[in-house]
């Protein structure tokens, strides 16, 4: 048990926690949704990306695609939000389900995330 | 660091791996700055309180962090938010050096240059379209072999485990690209990232110095690429069975070669003349051979040069005496011990009175001095000496010796021969076993077909590439001679100044063939005459109606498209 390992498997899961906590809630209700909630998911996936890189082996390919996937989709519902508010409104029911839609994707990515990594320590001969 | 599958590893995995804790706090860093804006209250200038949007944080924290600084917005900070922002400041600012400290790190790095040099390296060899010849060391011999092969556009990769001679590659400024290595060529990997394992590397040229690595590389290039073409140079005789063993496919002793031309010169001149006409460019057969005194001969150094000289003269029936500093076990009776740079031991070998004298030695400064010496006290004797390094050319140019021999030319040049007329190097192997007469003979023939122009040698094969008529005529059931395909393409009375020298045959080789020699198809011709018995050979092996009037006579009703030659007087040879 090192420290390294145990941040790296804590950040994958808390990006996927805190993006769960994200999405969940009425898809059309912005007031289900909260914005540091999504701010954090961002930064945590991020920070999961960055701890993915330099790994060559296939599964570690994998796992750093599926993190880019969920930076992207993040980072998308993050700007669309930041778009639609631009007038210091509250964003419409169409532009609450687009983010939050855009969030749910990056759910299913790190949802494969935490799968890939159960299945490295499963794997893993002791 | 090269990979086991022989590839080179990937230089932006290394540098984001080694980034990624920088990267971690400028992450960490910029979202605290962002997320305590977004909480922080300001008030706007009515006096409203009010928190920035994310949008406006990261506006703010963007040019905060990179300290470009565009001032307050939308409103005036209140006290709090420029306290937020003063601990930003420091927080990001120092993440960013820390960061970018990182990235310079890692590019100074040696281990990451090394991986961006193995990595160029091995994209230039991926990128070769021609085929390419391997050059394991890159000293003396390795330097001229990829200069001449460089300007006979060949394409060459060169791999040496001294970086020094790597950077001589770029300071030499070879014709070509030359992808060029640092590594331990005893190293399999690093030959596979050279390009040992491509299907375009015609062959590998193992010039290390080191006989054990040469042997490595022989062996590696005959598993990892059977259909390549193998040279090894060897220096000890005991290593060049076990090159033969892993099957080198041409093995270049400079010693034994030198001393063969050595004896050659003793004692077959006229073949000696042939073999200087047929290596060496703008050369002709009718040099008068340099008698060289067959008396007795000083070999001073018993290395592993003075043992190849010394055991080659004394085959060749010459009276040797040994001179050697330090006493070793298989000295020959009456060899004089003693340093070759006194007098006293010339005179104690009786140097006044020999014939010839070889210097062998390792040292270059040393084999001077003995030459000085040894010219002191007989003016007239001949005097051949070993060269071992090429940057002392010029005081070796300047010394009083007829012959100074540098073993790193020996090698390039027979390597060169090997890799542009293989088929030469084999005649030549086999004209050093025939007699004087037979030289002699051949002497003669060359020079009553080719004058006193310089000899030119090619190879003419006979498949469907280089002489489809020659093919069409066989398949259809014809006899061509060799004589036929030697007459003149204009008159088939009169003979081309060429003289044939060597038929091969899958498994039979014809020295000299004789006119009645019968063609097969695949079979391999070389010959030698003047430059211009190339083009007219090689018409009247490509088309058809010229085979046909050499053949048969039937004169075509083509013209013979030659306007430039003027008209051949009756009875000379073209």
């Amino acid at each position: 048990m090192t420290f390294d390992k145990i941040f790296f498997a804590f950040v994958i899961v808390l990006a996927l926690t805190l993006n769960l906590g994200f999405v969940v809630g009425d898809i059309a209700n912005i007031a289900h949704h909260n914005r540091y909630e999504l701010f954090a998911s961002l930064v945590v996936s991020l920070v999961a990306t960055v701890m993915k890189f330099g790994d060559r082996s296939q599964l570690g390919s994998t796992m750093l695609a599926t993190s880019l996937v969920a930076d992207l989709q993040l980072m998308a519902a993050a700007a669309f939000w930041a778009y639609a508010t631009l007038d210091g409104s509250y964003p419409s029911v169409h532009d609450t389900v687009t983010i939050v839609s855009l969030a749910m994707g990056a759910l299913a990515a790190n949802v494969i995330s935490v799968v890939l990594l159960i299945i490295e320590t499963a794997s893993l001969r002791r | 660091m090269i990979g086991p599958d022989g590839r080179a590893q990937h230089g932006v995995f290394i540098l984001l791996r080694r980034l990624r804790v920088p990267l971690v706090l400028l992450i960490v860093s910029y979202s605290v700055a962002i997320a305590g804006f977004t909480v922080v209250t300001g008030y706007t200038p009515e006096g409203r309180p009010w928190q920035m949007s994310f949008f406006h944080a990261v506006y703010f924290v963007s040019f905060l962090g990179t300290t470009i600084g565009l001032g307050e917005i939308p409103y005036p900070f209140s006290d709090a938010q420029r306290l937020w922002a003063l601990l930003s400041i420091y927080t990001t600012v120092l993440a960013w050096l820390y960061g970018i400290g990182a990235v310079f790190s890692t590019l100074q790095d040696p281990l990451f240059r090394r991986i961006l040099h193995e990595n160029r390296a091995f994209s230039g060899v991926r990128r070769m379209r021609e085929p390419f010849y391997l050059i394991c060391g890159y000293d003396d011999s390795g330097t001229l072999v990829a200069r001449e092969l460089a300007e006979a556009g060949v394409r060459t990769v060169v791999v040496d485990k001294n970086p020094e001679r790597v950077d001589a590659v770029e300071v030499d400024q070879l014709r070509q690209q030359v992808p060029a290595l640092v590594a331990d060529a005893s190293d399999p990997r690093a030959l596979t990232l050279a390009g040992i394992a491509n299907g375009r590397c015609a062959g590998v040229v193992a010039l290390t110095g080191d006989d054990s690595i040469n042997v490595n590389i022989a062996l590696a290039a005959r598993l990892l690429n059977p259909k390549s073409e193998v040279i090894c140079a060897a220096r000890w005789h005991h290593k060049q069975p076990e090159m033969a063993a892993v099957g080198a496919d041409h093995i270049i002793n400079p010693f034994d070669t030198f001393a063969e031309r050595l004896v050659l010169a003793l004692q077959a001149p006229s073949l000696h003349i042939i073999y200087e006409a047929l290596t060496i460019q703008n050369a002709n057969a009718m040099g008068t051979p340099r008698i060289l005194p067959h008396g007795r001969w000083i070999v001073c150094g018993h290395g592993p040069f003075g043992r190849t000289v010394r055991r080659h003269l004394e085959k060749a029936g010459i009276q040797v005496i040994v001179m050697e500093e330090h006493a070793d076990d298989d000295l020959p009776d009456g060899s004089v011990a003693g340093s070759p740079t006194r007098a006293e031991t010339w005179r104690a070998a009786r140097v006044e009175t020999a014939d010839g004298v070889v210097v062998c030695g390792p040292d270059d400064t040393e084999n001077l001095t003995a030459c000085l010496t040894a010219r002191k006290l007989n003016a007239d004797v001949f005097l051949a000496v070993r060269q071992n390094e090429r940057r002392n050319s010029p005081m070796f140019r300047a010394a009083p010796v007829d012959l100074s021999v540098l073993s790193g030319y020996i090698v390039a040049a027979e390597v060169l021969r090997i890799i542009r007329a293989p088929q030469l190097s084999y005649f030549m192997r086999l004209a050093r076993q025939q007699k004087e007469e037979w030289a002699h003979n051949l002497l003669m023939s060359m020079r009553e077909h080719i004058g006193d122009d310089t000899v030119e040698s090619w190879s003419v094969t006979m498949d469907r590439e280089e002489a489809p008529a020659v093919v069409a005529a066989l398949r259809s059931g014809r006899v061509v001679r060799v004589g036929d395909v030697m007459s003149a393409p204009d008159n088939r009375d009169l003979r081309l100044s060429a003289v044939p020298l060597l038929l091969q045959r899958a498994n039979e080789k014809v020295l000299l063939p004789g006119d009645e020699e019968v063609l097969a198809e695949g079979d391999r011709l070389l010959l030698c005459g003047r430059e211009v018995a190339t083009s007219r050979m090689r018409w009247t092996v490509r088309d058809d109606t010229v085979l046909a009037y050499v053949l048969d006579g039937i004169a075509s009703n083509r013209r013979v498209p030659w306007p430039a030659l003027p008209p051949l007087p009756p009875g000379s040879n073209c």
